[in-house]
């Protein structure tokens, strides 16, 4: 069992030290906004869902036992009201999470070409934005956002799967699921627009 | 190792993840499987692309407001004396 401890931040977060909710929010704002959005592709709920967090956190910080650190008990909370509110969108259903068994049966990508755009060119290109937004929309949320976290955010296997009250295990195998889906709609997607171009040309 | 093995390990070896031994049998199939290369460096790139492209944070005057918002909230807090 982990240890309970109470750091000099928890301390005087719950003293009601405005310096300590400064630094709370500089070191969290942002990543929290970024999971948000990346989830719901809306900058007014993401806000939303940032202020609600911190609210949640700086509030219930009297029973808060430590266990985890501040930020990945504000990001479990910023996932969940996230999914709330993706849920509560009739117009746009969520696709459903898949079960989290193991790899064996990961297909073999299908596409098999170099992509001829450097990470710049590709940025650059406002249809390229345009199919990555897209492409990590056509996943499951659950997936979407352990992705965001370990391979945007940068978070250990550990971390995220703290945050969204995952097993290592489910965390991992939603993680490969995600990358190899996201490649392949990104893949078959530069193949389109490379045939395109060539008939164009 | 085969394809469907690399596949299935991909992400543990891009992460450094794997034993030595399984991350050697890797390495040796990407040596001589083009494919499974193409796989794993447009996989990597992947990644990037979108760690790239989702760097951006609250934009900076929302930002500010947000914070004040919150500041205001917690001052007004009834739960504490």
């Amino acid at each position: 069992m982990l240890a309970q401890t109470t750091t000099p931040e928890i301390s005087a977060l719950r003293a009601g030290d405005p310096a300590a909710f400064e630094q709370l929010f500089e070191a969290n704002a942002d990543r929290l906004y970024r999971l948000a959005y990346g989830l719901m592709r809306d900058s007014q709920a993401a806000e939303d869902v940032v202020q609600e967090s911190f609210l949640a956190v700086v509030r219930g910080i009297g029973s808060f036992e430590g266990r985890s650190s501040l930020s990945t008990w504000l990001y479990r909370v910023a996932f969940n009201a996230s999914i709330d509110r993706l849920r509560r969108r009739t117009e746009d259903p969520l696709p459903p999470d898949e079960p989290d068994e193991d790899l064996e049966g990961v297909r073999v990508p299908k596409t098999l070409v170099d992509w001829d755009l450097t990470p710049e060119q590709m940025l650059a290109d406002a249809e390229v934005r345009q199919q990555i937004d897209q492409a990590i929309h056509a996943l499951p949320p659950g997936q979407q956002a352990v992705f965001l976290l370990r391979d945007v955010e940068g978070l250990s296997t550990e971390e995220a799967a703290e945050a969204l009250g995952l097993s290592i295990t489910a965390t991992k195998v939603r993680l490969h699921r995600a990358r190899l889906q996201l490649r392949e709609l990104l893949a078959d997607y530069f193949h389109e627009r490379h045939a395109r171009r060539g008939k164009g040309a | 190792m085969n394809c469907q093995e690399l596949i299935t390990y991909l992400s543990d070896y891009i992460d450094r993840d794997l034993d030595e031994a399984l991350h050697a049998e890797a390495q040796q199939h990407l040596a001589t499987c083009h494919d499974c290369h193409v796989v794993l460096d447009t996989t990597q790139r992947t990644i990037l692309l979108y760690h790239e492209a989702y760097r951006g944070g609250i934009p900076q005057e929302r930002r500010s407001r947000l914070f004040d918002r919150l500041q205001r909230s917690l001052a007004d807090r009834t739960d504490c004396p």
